[in-house]
């Protein structure tokens, strides 16, 4: 072992490996981290980044290799002993206590000692200050957004003192002011000497703010690069999955038909307190992508279980291929011509325990099955053209949702809904947490589907929206602020005053 | 009628100290996250080791230390199954309840119908047992329903005012949460499912060794699983469970009373099904009451694991 100097690196991964069963995650990474720089680390669904930050993390035990921290050996046995090292991780689901305080949260470990409260919420107003991780130490943490949430789980680690910080997928949940205000926090991390690690699927954030790149594919860390050396997305995209992929998604021109879905003056949902969207007018033409946007938390969530007959609306009329339903009615509508893809594809969209048949099934009951039976091989042929067509990779049809990585989990959510042939097809962040490949696999899909269909399209990215859409409404606050057609630069603007509020037309 | 009311107050205060103790020890259990269906059969096995103890030594301390330890400890079996082993919660107390009824069953044969070791008497406390009819009714009373006046307010600053308190909230709410912070999920939740074993098995000793000192079999008559739904009534908060505990006494106190007078304005058998139909209507009030506020820790019942 080298002697320690101030040049050696603060952390220095060898050879580990782990295995999840069958699962190889990670294969003999060796990785060397420097105090005071900022890492991205890149790959695609499954290839085991996360895997490898929760072992440095003492999450996860490794099954082979060593972590030498500031040269010396170490083991962590749980993430109590990595962040008495002064290693900690912001996990990509929060690991906040919601019904508890924000300061609650933070001096959890140690637990609020009488008298000495205000002297700690003192402290930790001042490292928020200090960080820019502006959030009150008082409030309870269900009534934070995912932004300040993020805020909360980073100031816990510096309260416990941590130099070097993890975070999987820390944009994932965040507005375009909020991630460059993180990327501002990991700035100045790395001027007191700190270590920031953070991995991510966006390649525009990897170049705006990291020093060093690396890629991991497969488990195995295949590159690493300076982020000064690399000349385009494109050389990143081609590190990531292993070829070129295009990033530019061809759409073809399809003529718009009549409308599918006309909504008037939906509110809801019903029951609530408070109104989460109000009087909100829009429609959906056959051979259109039609997309609702905004910063979470301004309706559209709501709005599309709504529509999805998942919630009940308050008030309004929905008017679906040429038959007009009041609100009450439109819940309680059955038959078939609606297809949606929810948000939370692990839980709403399929079930883990079940086959990749059982899945694919789990929509289409009236054309598998009655009462009495089930048409297995009829289902099995079905999900294996699925499987064939979208090229969803993972355990064969008769394996477990449970073990296909989010990419093509998507994609077998997207060949059931497909199938299905809808005249409206509801999809609700349907490319969120996916790399680079699936994301576009995914777009395809919904730009084809055009040519048969209506599309309303629920997202928060911004460049999913302009890539797909044909015209795009803004939310805010509930209401649809505008409807823009994104053909040009001064609408892209608008669209951003639009989400922040700002810009409406009188 | 003033001295019925007494009366009726005392016994009523007397027969919700048992379903008390045993709601204090679940709710410690269930805000750590670890659902404990078995305080049933831990009451019954409490009850059963402090008649033995009692027989044995004829020490009351050593008969109510005895049966508190018993709860406590078959609670630990849960503990193993539940945090170690992590299957489901309710299948492993089930089955401590019905290991309880079996067991004690069967060792407590020999024991029924001989002459109780011990016997835990109400002792009036000096100056506040004159108080008129309040004295009456919670100053005339066993030393173990003293314990529990002493365990109520205790227990409620030890679960919202102190650090572990924090931690065992924090626990039943979001476990993943409390270990990335650093913190031993699995030594709070056998702290607490072994602390709630406790409670239990003091609430058996009070019915062997005070209530009706003596072992009877099946003697706890459900109360464990009154208690069960008394922690959802209380919503996990231990001064509610005071209000919970003594509608299910004044309810058994009522049928004790028209006994006593002979009158039977409604036969005795409705009276005696009163505090369990009492129950299933709390439980459906606390449901479906416009104001839905639960309040149930969100991990209750589910088991922690760090990998997978």
């Amino acid at each position: 072992m080298a002697m320690t100097t101030l040049s050696s690196p603060v952390l220095a991964l060898t050879d580990i490996t782990k295995r999840f069963g069958d699962v190889r995650a990670n294969q003999r990474v060796t990785w060397t981290l420097d105090a005071g720089r900022i890492y991205a680390l890149l790959g695609e669904n499954g290839a085991g980044k996360s895997t490898l930050m929760s072992i440095l993390a003492g999450r996860y035990q490794p099954d082979g290799g060593e972590i030498h921290l500031r040269g010396s050996p170490v083991r962590f046995l749980s993430p109590a002993q990595a962040l008495a090292s002064g290693i900690g991780m912001v996990y990509q689901r929060f690991m906040l206590v919601e019904p508890l305080t924000v300061a609650e949260n933070i001096l959890l470990r140690r637990g609020p000692i009488r008298g000495k409260r205000t002297r700690d919420i003192r402290q930790i107003r001042e490292l928020a200050e200090r960080y820019g991780l502006l959030v009150n130490p008082l409030a309870p943490v269900r009534t934070l957004t995912m932004g300040e949430r993020q805020r909360v789980e980073i100031l816990k680690l510096l309260y416990r003192q941590a130099e070097i910080l993890i975070f999987d997928e820390p944009t994932a949940v965040l507005t375009h002011a909020e991630i460059d205000s993180l990327f501002d926090v990991f700035r100045q991390l790395k001027e007191e000497g700190k270590t920031v690690v953070f991995i991510t699927h966006k390649l525009e954030e990897v170049m705006a703010v990291a020093d060093e790149i690396a890629v991991m594919r497969r488990g195995r860390m295949v590159s690493r690069v300076a982020a000064a050396q690399v000349r385009s997305h494109h050389d990143l995209a081609r590190m990531m999955v292993g070829r070129e992929v295009i990033l530019s998604v061809q759409k073809p021109p399809v003529a718009i038909g009549e409308a599918v879905l006309t909504a008037m003056g939906l509110s809801g949902p019903a029951g609530a307190d408070r109104l989460k969207f109000q009087d909100v007018d829009f429609e959906v033409r056959r051979g259109e992508i039609f997309t609702i946007t905004g910063v979470a938390g301004n309706g559209q969530e709501q709005l599309v279980a709504a529509l999805a007959g998942l919630a009940p609306m308050a008030a309004g009329t929905v008017s679906f291929r040429n038959r007009a339903y009041t609100a009450a009615r439109w819940r309680r509508r059955t038959g078939d011509g609606l297809a949606y893809i929810p948000e939370d594809r692990d839980r709403t969209g399929s079930i883990d325990a079940f086959t990749l048949v059982e899945n694919f099934m789990l929509t289409r009951l009236d054309a598998f099955g009655g009462a009495l039976w089930v048409r297995r091989r009829r289902a099995a042929r079905a999900t294996a053209a699925a499987v064939r067509d979208f090229s969803i990779q993972g355990g064969g049809i008769r394996g477990l949702a449970a073990h296909l990585s989010g990419g093509n989990r998507q994609k077998l959510i997207l060949a059931r809904e497909l199938s299905r042939r809808p005249d409206l097809l509801i999809a609700e962040q349907p490319t969120q947490g996916l790399d680079v490949r699936a994301t576009e696999e995914v777009w395809q899909a919904l730009l084809r589907q055009r040519a048969s269909a209506a599309v309303l399209l629920v997202t928060g990215d911004l460049k999913e929206a302009l890539t797909l859409s044909d015209r795009i409404a803004v939310m805010f606050r509930g209401r649809i602020l505008d409807i823009v057609s994104a053909r040009e630069a001064a609408d892209i603007d608008r669209i951003k005053l639009l989400m922040a509020g700002l810009g409406k037309r009188e | 009628m003033i001295e019925d009311l007494a009366f009726i107050g005392q016994i009523a205060v007397k027969s919700s100290i048992a379903v008390l103790l045993a709601t204090l020890g679940e709710i410690v259990a269930e805000r750590s996250g670890i659902l404990n269906l078995g305080v049933e059969g831990m009451m019954l096995t409490g009850a059963l080791c402090a008649a033995a103890a009692g027989i044995a030594t004829g020490n009351p301390i050593l008969a109510v230390a005895a049966g508190t330890l018993a709860g406590g400890l078959l609670a630990l079996v849960h503990g193993f199954f539940a945090v170690t082993l992590r299957v489901n919660q309710v299948l492993s107390g089930l089955a401590l309840t019905l290991l309880g009824m079996g067991v004690t069953s069967f060792l407590g044969r020999p024991l029924i119908g001989i002459a109780p070791g011990v016997r835990l008497r109400a002792v009036p406390i000096p100056g506040l047992a004159d108080i008129p009819v309040i004295g009456d009714i919670f100053f005339r009373q066993s030393p173990l329903a003293y314990l529990a006046y002493v365990l109520v307010p205790l227990c409620w600053y030890w679960i919202f005012h102190t650090g572990t308190g924090l931690k065992i909230r924090a626990v039943g709410e979001d476990a993943a949460a409390v270990d990335a912070a650093g913190i031993d999920v699995f030594r709070i939740r056998y702290l607490c499912t072994f602390a709630g074993g406790l409670g239990a098995g003091l609430a058996g000793a009070y019915l062997s060794l005070s209530y009706t000192p003596g072992w009877k079999e099946s003697m706890t008559g459900g109360q464990g699983w009154v208690a069960i739904a008394m922690v959802i009534f209380a919503t996990w908060n231990p001064l509610r469970a005071v209000v919970g505990a003594f509608l299910f006494g004044g309810l058994t106190a009522l049928q004790f009373y028209f006994q006593a007078v002979g009158v039977e304005l409604v036969p005795a058998y409705v009276l005696k099904m009163l505090p369990y139909l009492l129950t299933i209507a709390v439980m459906i009030l606390v449901n479906v009451g416009p104001g839905r506020r639960f309040g149930g820790p969100a991990a209750l019942g589910v088991p922690f694991s760090r990998e997978g």
